[in-house]
């Protein structure tokens, strides 16, 4: 509840300089690397597994893995910057471009997307079952595969990204022509936009979850899907924000700036979410096990039992109960390698979370007890014959994408990386948590 | 150090004060700003002062490291008070749900994680809260209702607009003359000793709140006595009723006495020979498999009239059949159904009778005696009466006998045009 | 009392006037809260007030003494419609308390200096609205005398609680909720106790001093119970922000686990929360508006908190449509006939009456709040919040009636009418809260005054600042 008030330390370095250029050098080079090795490592692979005809199948699914991945530590962050604006926030302030820097590479993150939506359109049909020839004579499907056509679920796709592109540019433009102008009302025209731009936010981010996650086991549905995915999400985007001021702190800038106080807020967000994840992942399969109807439990009959039960232990575990209760202590959250340690370490459950979400659909086949297998689309047959069927590929494409990521977030790292004109920074600077 | 017998009669109060103060207990002084106070704060500390205190109407920011107050270690509890209630939470759900009443709700697990969470966590969150709340006025030593700064006029504003730090005489550094020095020095606006009380009576607890002490305790002890005495008496005195027409309704239960009629029963028995609408089953054929006769009566070996025998009740018994006797004598009624087989597997040896053993005593039973064996049972086999009607069980018996037939057929059973497609 | 000053106003020459009027800026919070109790005769409004408020708490009373020496029978819902009014206003009751926490606990931990002035009325406002609520489910039960039944304790029945149940959930979460609200604004109470009872005191007032006094445990306002008190403060509102959410979670949870169409659906925890946050704000402003003008608390409870809130009833207004949009468009993605039935038959059916209500009161009447100028019209806030007030007990209605009264059977469907005592009750449980809460008015410390004092700027004045 502090109203102190600090200015910009005069040792700060605060030029962003080439940092923006090196980081989107990374992240290309990270990219190419890894998504290039996947490329060759699929083609290297055996044949087609799985019921899919086509042995991209896996790369695909880890594509749509990847993406959501880097789409969420994007979306999270456009979402702190709607909040800031809308409940006049300060303590973000110092932090504020990097947080830009993320929530701009949205364009990046859209198009890197293509990788999976050009093929869909180009018809192929062995990432999302909907798209396959024999959905249509399903009529669990057959009624709503107007919705779910290749052709609609693109043009979705181009709403989708260019909302969250306009959105995250606009904010981030006209907060660095207030750098330039040093205008207050520029502060003022944001938190104004900011209030419809979270209801736009908000509607699609529960479609994007719906659309691109929820869909890969298409006969499956949960009305709470969307809040969830976003909750995760948040814990990713805040996880990664934490690593990049430290990274920035470590080439010597903003290092007066931001601070252990900082960086508790940062915590106490990761922490939130964690908890706010575990409500809403817990509300849906607590409900849907309670009421116990097929139509919604056998999403969860793939995961609760066979080998992905031990995935989800190690969700439920390693995702919240593990560093909800490191997460409760302040000092987690203050001192820097601990909070580092927990920031990893949620990113890396983050993917584990989407991989849940998406892989156990992965298989399409039925078994029968004389060894005949049929191609029936995601989630059928006998659980326990479902395996986890862990590939390198999955490893390879999610780092190949976060480099596409890191490439969108360095195009965002240039000029100031404090907006030195903002009249909320004096109080951010000054910040301290109770 | 100051003491009682410090400070005589040397200032004179309007009003006569008959007993002198009491021994000094501290040194008052009032700040003007928040921020001053902090510096008085650090000063105090500086000189190493530990019996002292600041008091303000609302928490001073940046006094806590001014003083030097650690940190409390609330949190700490808190955390133990948070695992016991889950713990707690947990093991009382298990206990009572899964251990010592397990109980089938809705084809739930007895011990059902998932719904067992929600009140896991409100444990969690109840025992938590509580000992946030008894934890933090326990470590603040409160309630304290009486604290000697009270005699202060000048403490009374604190909780209003004022400033003040204490320093109590207790503390080892504490000198009068230095103490004040240093906390004129740090700025104090105002400086007051403050003494405990002098006059002997009032240094005592009044006697009303002692009373109302007894009297309240005494009285709280009412409900314990009340439930002493219940638990080690008997009474004959009905309950109390709080509703009477609900306990007392005017009606008749089974099995009482009633003025009423002859036999005083409340119980109004069925008239002689009286039989339950659609209960009569007279045809002892049809009904028991029974032929009667002169010199008493004997199995059945034909079929009730009424039944027409046709492939339409043999196919009518055979799904019976396959529905009710499968699982124990098989298919084929060699008695290798499911049961067998489990029992088998799990290492035991039971066996269901073979309906078709050429010369066994299936194949041998009167039609009348199978009959009765469905419907009454028959070793360990138990009567299926309650469940197939009187008709299936005819279906069955006629199933049955098919496949006595079918199962020992020889070559000429097969009409000869087919003889030809066997090999 | 008979200190001795040895000296007084010594550095006096230093005397400067900013310090001057920070204090007596401080005096000014205590007084203008401290005269609503300090007054020697109530306001005559107030008076009005509390005795339009006993009078339909008295309706309640005879509503209730019906109904126990009766039966639940004289109710509307001796039909399929079980669940009718008597949950409705349950669900009501309990979604209006969650705003008191909400700003007690989470605006506080999201620093939102804002809700100090609004603190104290809301959260107590959360506790009559738990009182109001419990009535509910307790009557309901037919024989409420045996209400401990639902609490584990060792019986000669040798019964234990069914925990897989969610009502059983209810009877923990709205319990430790009840108990957290209380505790949570006792500890806020005490510094503010405190103030009284010296006022008191000061003044000469003996009995009413030594209450304050007991109940303000002898705080003193130490800078070493004020370190644990605001730790233990933070610590309460770390626990009451997810205890807020579960509860009304395990409220929906109610509906939710069950299989009927329109209750089966995972958006309910957070849709419920949202709701619940929205009519409460929604209620805080229908109570604070007149008694802000009555005891002319303006300058504490200002226009910008007023707006403040009106944005947050937006914002939850908002998320509120957004489940209800999510839950219409899963219906149909689903594809089961069932759930697209319960839909349309909400805004077609027999009731489509109480849909078109729910969603116009609580979708579209909120859109007036874009504007700033009705932000800032307390009479036109506190019209569109009595309609939010009345949209969101729509909403509770719309989701048990129309789901119960179109079952999977339709030899279960029937048609809700209230009867006489279903309103009786209901006006009763306004006029208990009401009655609560003009007496909470009148004696307790209205406004956080500690906290008030916290937040205001005067309090980091003077000294050597940036010395940490």
């Amino acid at each position: 509840m502090s109203t102190l008030q600090k200015s910009i330390h005069p040792d700060e370095k605060y030029k962003a300089g080439k940092l923006g250029k090196k980081l989107s050098g990374a992240g290309l080079a990270i990219a190419l690397l890894f998504l290039g090795l996947s490329i060759i490592l699929t083609l290297v692979s055996g044949t087609a597994n799985s019921g899919h005809e086509s042995k991209w199948s896996r790369f695909f699914h880890a594509y749509v893995i990847g993406w959501s991945y880097i789409f969420t530590l994007s979306v999270g962050m456009l979402w702190l910057i709607l909040l800031h604006y809308l409940v006049r926030g300060r303590w973000i302030t110092a932090i504020k471009r990097i947080i830009e820097a993320m929530a701009t590479a949205m364009p990046i993150v859209f198009i890197a997307g293509l990788g999976f939506i050009i093929p869909l359109l180009a018809g192929y049909k062995d990432l999302y079952y909907w798209a396959h020839p024999d959905a249509a004579h399903d009529h669990h499907l057959a009624f709503k595969l107007g919705w779910l056509s290749p052709e609609f679920f693109a043009i979705r796709y181009v709403i989708y990204g260019v909302g969250f592109s306009a959105l995250a540019a606009y904010f981030a433009k006209k907060s660095r022509q207030q750098d330039e102008t040093g205008d207050p009302k520029i502060s003022e025209t944001l938190r104004i936009v900011s209030a419809p731009a979270m209801i736009v936010y908000s509607v699609l981010t529960c479609m994007v979850g719906f659309d691109v996650l929820m869909s890969i086991a298409p006969k499956w549905f949960s009305t709470i899907y969307g809040v969830s995915f976003w909750g995760s999400g948040c814990v990713g985007a805040f996880a990664a924000l934490a690593l990049l001021v430290l990274g920035i702190q470590r080439t010597g800038r903003l290092t007066h700036s931001v601070n252990a106080e900082h960086y508790h807020d940062i915590g106490k967000w990761m922490f939130a979410f964690t908890f706010f994840w575990a409500y809403t992942a817990f509300s849906q399969f607590m409900l849907q096990w309670y009421g116990n109807m097929p139509e919604e439990t056998h999403w969860y009959k793939y995961r609760m039992f066979g080998e992905w039960q031990w995935v989800s232990i190690a969700i439920l575990v390693g995702y919240f109960a593990f560093p909800f209760v490191f997460l409760l202590s302040r000092w987690t959250k203050r001192i820097v390698p601990s909070l580092v340690f927990f920031a990893v370490w949620q990113l890396v459950f983050h993917w584990l979370d989407l991989y849940w979400n998406v892989m156990p659909s992965y298989d399409w086949t039925v078994t029968y007890h004389d060894g005949a297998r049929l191609v029936a689309g995601p989630l059928q047959g006998n659980p326990e014959l479902h395996h986890v069927g862990f590939s390198p590929v999955d490893i390879t494409v999610w780092i190949g994408l976060v480099g596409v990521w890191l490439a969108g977030v360095g195009r965002g790292l240039t000029g100031n990386l404090i907006p030195t004109k903002d009249p909320t920074l004096p109080l951010s600077l000054a910040h301290e948590v109770q | 150090m100051a003491n009682a017998h410090d400070d005589h009669h040397d200032h004179a109060h309007d009003e006569p004060a008959v007993y002198p103060d009491g021994e000094l207990y501290g040194v008052l002084a009032e700040f003007d700003t928040p921020g001053e106070l902090i510096d008085a704060a650090r000063k105090v500390r500086d000189a190493g002062y530990t019996e002292f205190d600041a008091y303000s109407p609302f928490p001073v920011h940046g006094i806590d490291e001014a003083m030097g107050i650690k940190r409390t270690i609330l949190p700490l509890i808190v955390f133990g008070g948070g695992l016991t209630g889950l713990i707690g939470g947990v093991f009382l759900q298990w206990w009572m749900n899964a251990y010592n009443w397990p109980w089938n709700i809705a084809g739930k697990p007895a011990w059902s994680i998932p719904a067992n969470v929600p009140i896991a966590f409100e444990a969690t969150i109840l025992f938590s809260v509580l000992t946030t709340f008894f934890g933090m006025w326990i470590l603040n030593k409160l309630p304290q209702v009486w604290h000697p700064f009270f005699r202060s006029d000048r403490f009374a504003k604190v909780t209003d607009d004022a400033f003040v730090l204490g320093i109590e005489a207790k503390d080892r550094r504490f000198d009068h003359a230095a103490t004040t020095k240093l906390l004129k020095d740090a700025g104090a606006i105002a400086i007051e000793d403050v003494h405990l009380e002098g006059d002997p009576r009032r240094k005592q607890m009044p006697k009303w709140i002692t009373a109302f002490i007894v009297a309240s305790t005494a009285f709280a002890l009412i409900p314990f006595a009340i439930a002493a005495k219940a638990r080690n008496s008997h009474s004959s005195e009905p309950h109390i009723h709080i509703f009477p027409d609900m306990d007392f309704q005017p009606k008749y239960k089974s099995d009482t006495a009633m003025d009423l009629f002859p036999d005083g029963r409340s119980n109004r028995g069925a008239i002689g020979g009286t039989v339950a609408r659609g209960s009569l089953n007279a045809d002892d054929v049809f009904y028991r498999g029974i032929e009667r006769s002169e010199s008493g009566g004997a199995w059945t070996t034909g079929f009730p009239k009424q039944l027409e025998i046709n492939d339409a009740l043999v196919k009518r018994g055979q799904n019976r059949y396959n529905i009710y006797c499968s699982a124990c004598h098989g298919f084929d009624g060699r008695g290798s159904g499911a049961v067998p087989l489990r029992v088998a597997a799990g290492g035991g040896a039971w066996q269901a009778r073979n309906l078709v053993e050429p010369g066994g005593a299936s194949v041998m039973m009167p039609n009348g005696q199978l009959f009765n064996t469905i419907s009454n049972g028959f070793n360990t086999m138990m009567g299926y009466a309650n469940q197939i009607p009187h008709a299936d069980r005819w279906a069955i018996v006629l199933y049955v006998r098919a496949l006595q037939r079918s199962q020992n057929a020889a070559l000429e059973d097969v009409p000869a045009d087919h003889r030809g497609s066997l090999r | 009392m008979s200190a001795t000053t040895t000296a007084e106003g010594a550095p006096g020459t230093e005397h400067h006037e900013e310090s001057a009027k920070a204090r007596e800026a401080f005096r000014a919070v205590t007084r203008d809260v401290a005269w609503v109790a300090e007054a020697p005769k109530p306001h005559k409004a107030w008076l009005g007030a509390l005795g339009i408020a006993l009078i339909m708490l008295g309706i309640g009373v005879v509503s209730i003494y019906h109904l126990v020496t009766t039966g639940i029978g004289v109710w509307g819902n001796s039909n399929t419609v079980g669940w009718a009014w008597d949950i409705t206003n349950f669900v009501w009751w309990i979604g209006i308390g969650h705003a008191g926490t909400l700003i007690s606990a989470v605006l506080f931990l999201t620093r939102q200096t804002w809700r100090v002035s609004i603190n104290r009325a809301a959260e107590a406002m959360t506790i009559f609205a738990v009182m109001c609520a419990l009535l509910f489910p307790l009557l309901h039960t037919g024989r409420p005398w045996f209400a401990w039944w639902m609490l584990p304790h060792p019986n000669d029945m040798g019964m234990w609680p069914q925990f897989r149940s969610p009502l059983m959930w209810d009877v923990f979460a709205v319990s430790t909720y009840g108990l957290t609200s209380i505790l949570f604004w006792y500890m806020g109470l005490v510094p503010d106790l405190a103030t009284f009872r010296d006022r008191f005191a000061a003044k000469g007032d003996k009995v009413r001093a030594i209450i304050y006094g007991l109940f303000a445990l002898g705080w003193r306002g130490s800078a070493r119970n004020w370190h644990r008190y605001e730790r233990a403060y933070l610590i309460l509102a770390g626990l009451a922000t997810p205890l807020v959410f579960s509860v009304h979670s395990v409220v929906s949870f109610d509906f939710a686990t069950s299989q009927l169409p329109g209750w089966h659906t995972t958006i309910f925890p957070p849709y419920f929360v949202a709701g619940a946050i929205f009519s409460g704000f929604a209620m805080v402003l229908t109570l604070m508006l007149p008694l802000r003008h009555l005891f002319n608390l303006q300058h504490l409870i200002k226009e910008s908190h007023i707006e403040a809130m009106c944005k947050i009833l937006l914002a939850t207004g908002m998320m509120v449509g957004l489940a209800y949009g999510t839950e219409l468009f899963i219906a149909w993605y689903s594809g089961n006939l069932y759930e697209k039935f319960a839909f349309a038959n909400r805004a077609l059916g027999p009731f489509w009456w109480s849909y078109w209500a729910m969603v116009s009161c609580n979708v579209l009447i909120p859109q007036f709040f874009w504007s700033k100028k009705i932000r800032t019209s307390p009479v036109i806030i506190f019209v569109l919040c009595i309609f939010v007030n009345i949209g969101m007990w729509f909403e509770r209605f719309v989701i048990i009636a129309t789901s119960l009264a179109r079952s999977f059977l339709p030899s279960n469907w029937s048609y809700f009418t209230p009867t006489i005592w279903d309103v009786g009750l209901f006006i009763g449980t306004l006029g208990l809260f009401f009655t609560m809460f003009l007496l909470f008015f009148r004696y307790v410390p209205v406004i956080a005054i500690a906290e008030v004092k916290g937040a205001m700027p005067e309090a980091h004045a003077g000294g050597n600042k940036d010395k940490h």
